[in-house]
């Protein structure tokens, strides 16, 4: 799901100086309902459409102890159907009014969202409200949806080197905390998940007061008001158990992780800093550490492009990439494929000097000003998709941000100094908080 | 110069809403059509533009020179060398893409309006003054020899491009879009500069454009853009001779999930019945958790994760493709269902129901393609390249609702006839090997239909930067991108 960059934003600025004719009202409006659920509506009404998404404060950290994958398991069997919705008559009812949904589920929360026409919105909330609590958890429907989420992981992970090495690179990045557990969970966890286990789970995550509505689109803040009181307000509250804070001890030493298989077909150099996330940031760090991404590796005008791939010629492709929307730690990438004949060692050392050339001296103006001008682009651009419209507030909401921070946005990445980029490449790009991943093919696979 | 000018438009009417969609036509100096929505909400502007330069149009011993000429649309470009380039899109947020699937070039350009000026005479001096120096031809090289080892990793790519070159035998559409290591190292200069010159001409381009621009705005930035072109004819692809390979073929890897890709003559998209064959589609294959073989396959025995099909419509052929991974030991059984569950559809059509839920889903979700500039532009070029008129906009969920019963049982049982099934399997199975004879070829290099390489030189990397989130529930990104 593609909202790992940016926070996107209000546009008020921007859009000052265009034609008043379809010019529109960008403010947003938040309310609760009496059973604690939070509710936000954003107005785009370019068309007759909505975007409806339930995100819960629910995710694979919250996996009970041997059941990895429990969160993202319970995400497939919300579509599995109640007693007024059997089998699959949740996604057939939506596809029958001309409607698309979906869900995904990370570490920190699980979200479901339909796209529908806008007289369809109080059909959907009708249908998350009956789900949020009369799901049917039979022994069948888990026994089915085990073996299909077992495929899942097979076709994202097992079948893919890259996403195998970034398994076990996150394993190794966190010493005990759960995002060292993938959101799909071990295969040999997934198996031991079962109709008891699932119902303790529902019981104990998925209630009204556990989420967060958001909707965006041609409506109407009394009208999101009105509908989502009459599907959601009946559905009691529940008595919540509190999440686990979990400890993240500071790491005494680099980790590396030397992977050779026969499924490779290019090495790859990969390194994850753990590294602060936007809601454990200082006002303006995580901001630097963004613009510090984009300057890096962000696009072919970066410093690792310019230098690893057109200048030096050690590398095919190389970037960097900050992902800072969670609740605890964040994570800070970077990423080389070396051309045939280059050492990985050498190519390493040539992505350690500009990592280090970071934290000498603050970046170049003109540099500093593009790498701006690209975020505060893609807020814009984000804002041409509904969903991506919604998706910024939800996930700033669900892992504890609030709506101000998302249109505050473009300016706080305006504000980011150089300096503040050379001290966040000195604070949180250090190593003893990284691990270091080579991804090579067996020997005689790569010419 | 004969100017842009309005010379149609179309209302897509949302249901009984007062909304609607207005599409313009602009009628273009050279035969260009130019299809445009105008919509000042937000200050930015999309288009997409496709050419007659798609990767059909390689020569014979030269696959791979379509991609390899369209990595090179932002690698520099009049005074401005590859950097130079990249840094004046990269100064005014200027996203640029250049996207070759097997008809047609496909550009895609999203701007702020303040840029939008830069940005089209960026796009025209790429166009008409490409470069092609040879450190960006060298880097591209590599990148393309990358990309073409890392598709050896991934079974549905290996699957998708065995599939090509078994359905297609000796057309070009057989052979893959990102070519072969040994065609793509043997591609120089002349090879490159030869293509855009015969390729990337005025005519025949399709463009669409949505957002924040008024029409004689636009009618300047489509002409800094395109004016450079010259206007000689794009040339014509050779039609399609003998199609599919009925039966298995396996092509070995090391993976766990071995991926089938399966297919079988579909309808050109100007058959008269190519409207009842999209619905028909949607209801076996097409309709996410709605069709029958997510039912049969997913659903009732959790055999995959995912699987579809879709029609697809090629200039000169009509093909219907699906996809589907599951675990080594589950593949025979995986492929008996869906053999029967064509077979059964063949043989009865669809039931009233499922016809009319397929007509409110497909008539209903037709507007989400137009709720954002860079999703209009994509479903209005998407129109635009299989040659309907802009008056199909209007016409389109009226085509859909007027399907009948009788219509899907005949061309179900025209189009899904399980013998006619060519399946290629990436992965290694002995129970899929074991039911059927190798088809010829099957150990040799194969080919085609990889998802086109952009020409963005900085693609995602291999994961990074990216939550470890297992993607949303239901169907990945093959699937038809746009409504027919």
């Amino acid at each position: 799901v593609g909202f790992s960059k940016t926070g996107i934003a209000a546009l008020l600025i921007a859009l000052a100086g265009i034609a008043p004719a379809r010019a529109q009202d960008t403010r947003i409006f938040q309310f609760a309902l009496q059973n604690g659920m939070q509710v936000v509506v954003v107005p785009d009404h370019r068309a007759p459409i909505v975007t409806q998404m339930l995100w819960y404060r629910v995710g694979s950290v919250d996996d009970p102890p041997g059941l990895s994958g429990m969160a993202h398991f319970f995400e497939h069997m919300m579509f599995r159907g109640t007693p007024t919705m059997p089998s699959d008559q949740f996604a057939q009812t939506v596809a029958r009014n001309g409607g698309e949904d979906n869900a995904f589920t990370t570490h920190d929360y699980t979200c479901f969202y339909e796209q529908i026409a806008k007289d369809r919105l109080r059909l959907v909330m009708g249908l998350d409200a009956d789900r949020m609590v009369n799901l049917d958890l039979s022994d069948a429907n888990v026994n089915t949806e085990r073996a299909v989420v077992l495929e899942e992981r097979r076709m994202r992970t097992d079948n893919d080197p890259q996403s195998l090495m970034r398994e076990q690179m996150d394993a190794a990045l966190q010493l005990s905390h759960p995002y060292g557990r993938p959101v799909i969970g071990w295969p040999e966890e997934i198996r031991h998940i079962g109709r008891l286990e699932a119902r303790d789970f529902y019981l104990h995550h998925y209630a009204p007061n556990n989420a967060i509505l958001v909707v965006a689109g041609d409506v109407t803040a009394e009208e999101v008001r009105t509908d989502a009181e009459s599907a959601y307000g009946k559905v009691p509250a529940r008595t919540l158990v509190p999440r686990a804070e979990f400890a993240q001890p500071p790491r005494l030493g680099e980790t590396r992780l030397a992977v050779t298989r026969p499924d490779v077909k290019v090495p790859v150099f990969t390194r994850i800093y753990r590294v602060v996330s936007y809601t454990g940031a200082k006002p303006g760090e995580a901001e630097a550490l963004e613009v510090l991404a984009q300057l890096m590796g962000g696009d072919a005008t970066s410093l690792f492009y310019k230098e690893l791939v057109v200048k030096r010629r050690l590398a095919s492709d190389a970037g960097a990439a900050y992902s800072g929307y969670a609740r605890d730690s964040g994570e800070f990438d970077v990423y080389a494929v070396p051309r045939p004949g280059v050492r990985l060692d050498v190519l390493e050392q040539a992505v350690d000097a500009i990592i280090k050339a970071y934290t000498v001296a603050p970046p170049g103006t003109a540099d500093l000003e593009r790498a701006k001008t690209q975020l505060v682009a893609d807020a814009t651009y984000q804002r041409d998709s509904q969903y991506s419209l919604a998706s910024a507030y939800g996930q700033a909401l669900v892992i504890g941000l609030t709506a101000d921070d998302v249109e505050e946005w473009p300016q706080r990445i305006r504000a980011v100094t150089g300096e503040a980029v050379q001290q966040a490449a000195i604070h949180d790009l250090i190593k003893r908080e990284a691990v270091t991943g080579i991804l090579t093919p067996a020997p005689g696979q790569h010419p | 110069m004969k100017r842009w000018l309005i010379s149609l438009v179309v209302l897509l009417a949302f249901g009984s809403t007062a909304q609607a969609v207005e599409v313009k036509s602009l009628a273009a100096p050279k035969g260009e059509q130019v299809w445009f929505v105008e919509d000042h909400t937000l200050p930015m502007i999309a288009m997409t533009v496709a050419l007659p330069a798609g990767s059909a149009y390689d020569p014979a011993a030269k696959p791979g020179l379509a991609a390899f000429t369209a990595s090179l649309l932002d690698e520099g470009a009049g005074k401005l060398n590859s950097t130079q380039f990249q840094t004046a899109l990269s100064n005014r947020a200027i996203r640029l893409s250049a996207t070759p699937d097997r008809d047609w070039l496909i550009i895609s350009i999203v701007t702020l309006t303040d840029n939008a000026k830069d940005a089209f005479q960026l796009l025209g001096l790429a166009l008409s003054h490409p470069r092609f120096d040879a450190e960006a031809i060298n880097r591209v090289r590599a990148q393309m020899l990358s990309g073409l080892a890392q598709e050896d990793e991934d079974p549905a790519t290996v699957a998708a491009k065995g599939f090509s070159r078994a359905y297609f035998h000796d057309h070009p559409y057989a052979h893959p879009v990102n070519g072969t290591p040994q065609s793509v190292a043997a591609i120089g200069a002349g090879d490159l500069k030869g293509f855009a010159a015969t390729h990337w001409v005025r005519d025949n381009v399709r463009i669409a454009v949505s957002g924040d621009v008024d029409e004689k705005t636009l009618a300047g930035l489509l002409a800094s853009a395109f004016g450079g072109l010259p206007a000689r004819p794009a040339p014509q692809l050779p039609a399609v001779g003998r199609v599919g390979q009925p039966g298995v073929q396996v092509i070995p890897m090391p993976v766990p999930q071995p991926t089938a890709i399966f297919g079988l003559p579909g309808l050109m998209r100007n058959d008269p019945d190519f409207i009842p064959a999209y619905v028909a589609n949607y209801i076996l294959g097409g309709g996410g958790f709605s069709s029958r073989l997510m039912g049969e396959v997913r659903e009732k025995r959790g055999l995959t994760y995912d699987v579809d099909t879709s029609l697809q419509d090629y200039r000169k052929a009509g093909v219907v493709v699906g996809q589907v991974a599951t675990r080594a030991n589950g593949m025979r059984q995986t492929l008996d269902v869906i053999r029967q569950t064509f077979a059964d559809y063949a043989a009865d059509g669809p039931t009233d129901k499922e016809l009319a839920d397929a007509k409110t889903y497909l008539t209903g979700s037709f507007p989400l393609a137009f709720s954002s500039n860079v999703g209009i532009v994509g479903q209005l070029n998407a129109f635009q390249r299989v040659g309907l008129p802009v008056g199909y906009v209007d016409k389109r969920n009226s085509l859909i609702d007027a399907v009948t019963v009788d219509d899907v049982k005949r061309v179900a049982k025209r189009l899904f006839d399980p013998a006619k099934l060519t399946i290629v399997i990436g992965g290694s199975l002995e129970a899929a090997r074991a039911q059927a004879a190798p088809l010829p070829g099957a150990d040799k290099p194969v080919a085609a239909s990889a998802p086109p390489r952009s020409t963005d030189p900085h693609p995602a990397a291999p994961n990074a930067g990216k939550p470890v989130t297992p993607k949303p529930l239901a169907v990945p990104g093959k699937t038809v991108p746009h409504k027919p």
